[in-house]
């Protein structure tokens, strides 16, 4: 598996995590120690402003009915991943503003709008699609919808971005222009 | 029953003079902010991040693997802030647990795979059952057990909850023990 | 033991509540609310909120005025995501309580129909009254006034009745509820319109708001959290205070906490080898005393214990003995139950073969804690010593019509002597030392194969 890491301006990558294959980091966003993130099914693209938080896995799977070349997993941005949860979407989709709480699972086969919550220890694995601003929580898996968007985790990440160069080893950014994967985030904002 | 002893690797623990042992596999960040008082065992796997805020926990604390112990985060009209984490004596957090609670009393046992949410209170004397989620700013009580996701009272716990966290704790101090070289 | 309310108070805030208050609330806190899609407590949120400014109103004043942001609340649950505002509840100008107080639609209604049954239980106490009274004036000797008017007792309850002015009037202007006959049917589309789940509200979310019964998301408004309250508890026979907890609701405290974990000697399975049908096997005991006295320990076979020698005091402390020890076996999972239903005792089929010594364990030393050295006695049934502490060995033998896979449990009885501490009345000084007995279930797994 070539290991192709790009990391753009403006992100914080902890250097205590692993990160395997093609992955594009979004500048602004910030990775905790400890996140595992795997591209082996094809690249993962993560937008700008997200949170990465400790022990959170992102894994684009490999899978037998693959389009050539494989279509990339582009998690959009202002996503807020908690302590411990798993994400092993490979349909090559994930909104923005979302929220995936303390070790919550979200499967294959699932599609993630925007403006979502997935609830703590919730698990995602029958195919689906969550629509925008659903809410997910509790044992039961209640459904509900929210009015509003899920608040912006802007002040946090000035926050950690100011604070974590201090404690941690940081992967330096490695590309100075700016990539294709801003515009992506543009044509993936939901629909009005 | 009593509990087995528990052996660990000695090369892999360091023990401090007030009789602290934590694990050379934990991420402990920003350890200038961490102040274990004494006796508390941190297993290996765990984080403690005192890098965002202050992380203090009291004697005879049971930090057990992968557990993340996290300062809590809060949004304020003029800024945001990560509050300083509080633990009492005599608390056990299970294995894989995420603790962001603002405090947490003394005499607390959490169970396995817990989520207690941002900012939660945890008062002296209480209990969070295995694989509860708390959600965020819950207020638990004393004397009260929480179960389930999201995690309600259950029951009370009996009057002498304080003592059997103390000998719990204290006696898994005792049994926690390096492995003797044969 | 007979628990007691002892205060109430709200689970979130930690504020006391008078018990007369708690009643007229309906025990509710007063300012801090559950959410009603999910049950889970409601957080108070701040936003800056931009005085609308007035379209009207000339630009010039309007900036001047409005340049302070002004601190608005609203309520958010941090579970599901609901806010105050999805069912158009105002923001409120102050952090605390002001969330407007709705009235249930068959408030009148409720109330008029208790008023009604007040004056009817009324009524029926001062019919009851009469009639005793009339019954102890026929009986008496002398005549009175209805005996010699000769007025029957309907009359005269009625007289009664009529004369009381008060509930008589409540009684009258009580209109019963009217059966209806024609019931409004069925909008058309009942069965064809397809149903948004997201729109309509569960059924325990339902039940949680009697007063309302919402049907629709958007009808669903915050509930006042219930209070909890402090527990005292209360010797059943001898009607004395057991614990009771400081009136503060954040203390652990208690201002009488007398514990059978200070005064019932402790025991610890150490290990167990497999339980197998028909076998022998070997159980390591811990044995511990945590009281301030040497103390005595004998282990006899399981048996009804003999007639306690001083009555109920005793038998008292005896159920509570029991239920207590079974729960400090299980003190490791800390998997405590306060109440332990009176069950029957289960099954032993396998037995403990008590040693015929008398064990005697020294009293609880602090200070102990801190010397390891563990003694160790050459003797075959006590492992080794440790201050208050002791190990025992014991050996089991299993009925070979033992079931594989089913719970493996054994009984034994402890007797052990006691010294009351508690200073009672000058006649009771004599027998401070006694001799309890407390039979201890043991959970030994679950019963292994025989081939193993």
């Amino acid at each position: 598996m070539a290991h192709n890491i790009k990391i753009l301006p403006g992100a914080t990558v902890c250097e205590d995590c692993t990160l395997e294959g093609d992955i594009t980091i979004g500048g602004g966003t910030v990775i905790h120690p400890r996140v595992t993130i795997i591209a082996e099914g094809g690249p993962i693209i993560i937008a700008e402003y997200c949170i990465i938080e400790e022990y959170s896995t992102i894994i684009h799977k490999k899978s037998d009915k693959q389009e050539d070349p494989p279509k990339p997993l582009f998690i959009g941005a202002h996503n807020v991943f908690e302590v411990g949860c798993r994400l092993e979407s490979p349909c090559g989709h994930v909104g923005e503003s979302n929220v995936f709480e303390c070790k919550c699972f979200v499967g294959v086969n699932v599609k993630i709008g925007s403006g979502c919550v997935i609830g703590a220890a919730c698990h995602l694995s029958a195919p689906q699609t969550l629509v925008d601003n659903t809410v997910v929580w509790g044992s039961e898996h209640h459904v509900r919808e929210a009015l509003e968007k899920q608040p912006s985790q802007l002040l946090q990440l000035d926050f950690l971005s100011k604070v974590m160069p201090n404690y941690h080893r940081l992967r330096k950014p490695n590309i100075h222009k700016r990539q294709p994967s801003s515009r992506q985030s543009l044509d993936s904002s939901p629909k009005p | 029953m009593e509990l087995q002893d528990t052996y660990y690797n000695k090369s892999e623990y360091v023990e401090t003079a007030s009789g602290n042992k934590v694990s050379r596999q934990t991420v402990l960040c920003g350890s200038q902010n961490i102040v274990l008082h004494g006796k508390v065992i941190v297993q290996s796997d765990a984080i403690i991040r005192g890098d965002l805020a202050n992380v203090k926990t009291g004697r005879f604390c049971i930090i057990s693997k992968g557990s993340v112990i996290r300062p809590p985060f809060k949004k304020f009209s003029k800024g945001v802030a990560f509050f300083p984490l509080q633990m009492g004596d005599h608390v056990f957090v299970g294995e894989n647990a995420v603790v962001n609670a603002a405090v947490v009393g003394s005499y607390v046992y959490i169970g396995k795979n817990v989520v207690i949410g941002r900012r939660c209170v945890l008062k002296d004397c209480c209990m969070i059952e295995d694989n509860s989620v708390l959600p965020a700013e819950t207020v638990v009580p004393s004397f009260a057990r929480y179960s389930g996701s999201p995690a309600r009272f259950v029951t009370n716990l009996p009057e002498a909850m304080p003592d059997l966290m103390t000998e719990f704790t204290k006696s898994y101090y005792q049994h926690f023990l390096p492995t003797t070289v044969s | 033991m007979i628990p007691q309310v002892d205060s109430h108070y709200c689970a979130n805030c930690l504020e006391n509540m008078p018990s007369s208050e708690a009643r007229l609330k309906k025990n509710r806190c007063s300012s801090c609310f559950d959410c009603p899609s999910c049950f889970h407590t409601l957080s108070t949120r701040a936003t800056l909120a931009q005085p609308r400014p007035a379209p009207e109103a000339g630009g010039g004043d309007a900036k001047v005025e409005n340049k302070q942001p002004k601190k608005m609340y609203y309520l958010s649950c941090f579970n599901c995501r609901w806010t105050s505002r999805d069912v158009g509840i105002p923001d409120q100008p102050v952090a605390s309580g002001g969330w407007p107080e709705r009235s249930a639609p068959h408030a009148a209604r409720v109330s008029q129909l208790l008023e009604h049954y007040r004056a009817v239980a009324q009524q029926e106490k001062q019919d009851k009254l009469e009639r005793e009274r009339k019954k102890f004036a026929i009986r008496g000797k002398y005549i009175t006034l209805t005996d010699k008017t000769g007025l029957t007792g309907a009359v005269a309850r009625s007289i009664a009745g009529l004369g009381d002015a008060g509930a008589g009037a409540a009684l009258a202007g009580f209109a019963p509820a009217v059966p209806k006959e024609d019931v409004e049917g069925l909008p058309e589309d009942a069965f064809t319109k397809e149903v948004n789940l997201k729109q309509i509200t569960s059924m325990p979310q339902r039940l949680a708001s009697p007063e309302w019964q919402p049907v629709s998301v958007s009808r669903l408004h915050p509930l006042a959290k219930l209070l909890s309250v402090k527990r005292s508890q209360r010797c059943r026979a001898c009607d004395h205070n057991l614990t009771k907890p400081e009136y503060n609701p954040g203390s652990i405290k208690f201002k009488i906490e007398l514990l059978a974990y200070y005064h019932v000697p402790e025991v610890k399975i150490i290990s167990c080898e497999m339980i197998k049908p028909g076998a022998k096997s070997t159980l390591l005991l811990k044995l511990a005393n945590p009281t301030g006295h040497e103390m005595a320990l004998q282990l006899l076979p399981a048996a009804p214990p003999p007639p306690p020698p001083h009555g109920e005091t005793e038998a008292a402390t005896e159920d509570k003995d029991d239920s207590i020890e079974k729960s400090l076996d299980k003190s490791l999972k800390l998997d405590k139950e306060p109440r332990w239903p009176h069950v029957e005792p289960p099954a032993i089929l396998t037995r403990v073969t008590p040693p015929a010594v008398t064990l005697t364990l020294a009293p609880r030393d602090d200070a102990a804690e801190y010397d390891d050295d563990a003694r160790h006695e050459p003797s075959h049934i006590i492992l080794w010593r440790k201050s208050n502490k002791l190990a025992l060995r014991l050996e089991l033998t299993t009925d070979p019509a033992a079931v594989e896979g089913s719970p493996a449990r054994t009984a034994l009885t402890v007797e052990y002597s006691y010294r009351n501490t508690v200073p009672q009345s000058i006649t009771a000084s004599q027998n401070r030392d006694h001799t309890l007995y407390t039979t201890v279930y043991l959970d030994l797994g679950t019963v292994g194969s025989a081939g193993l």
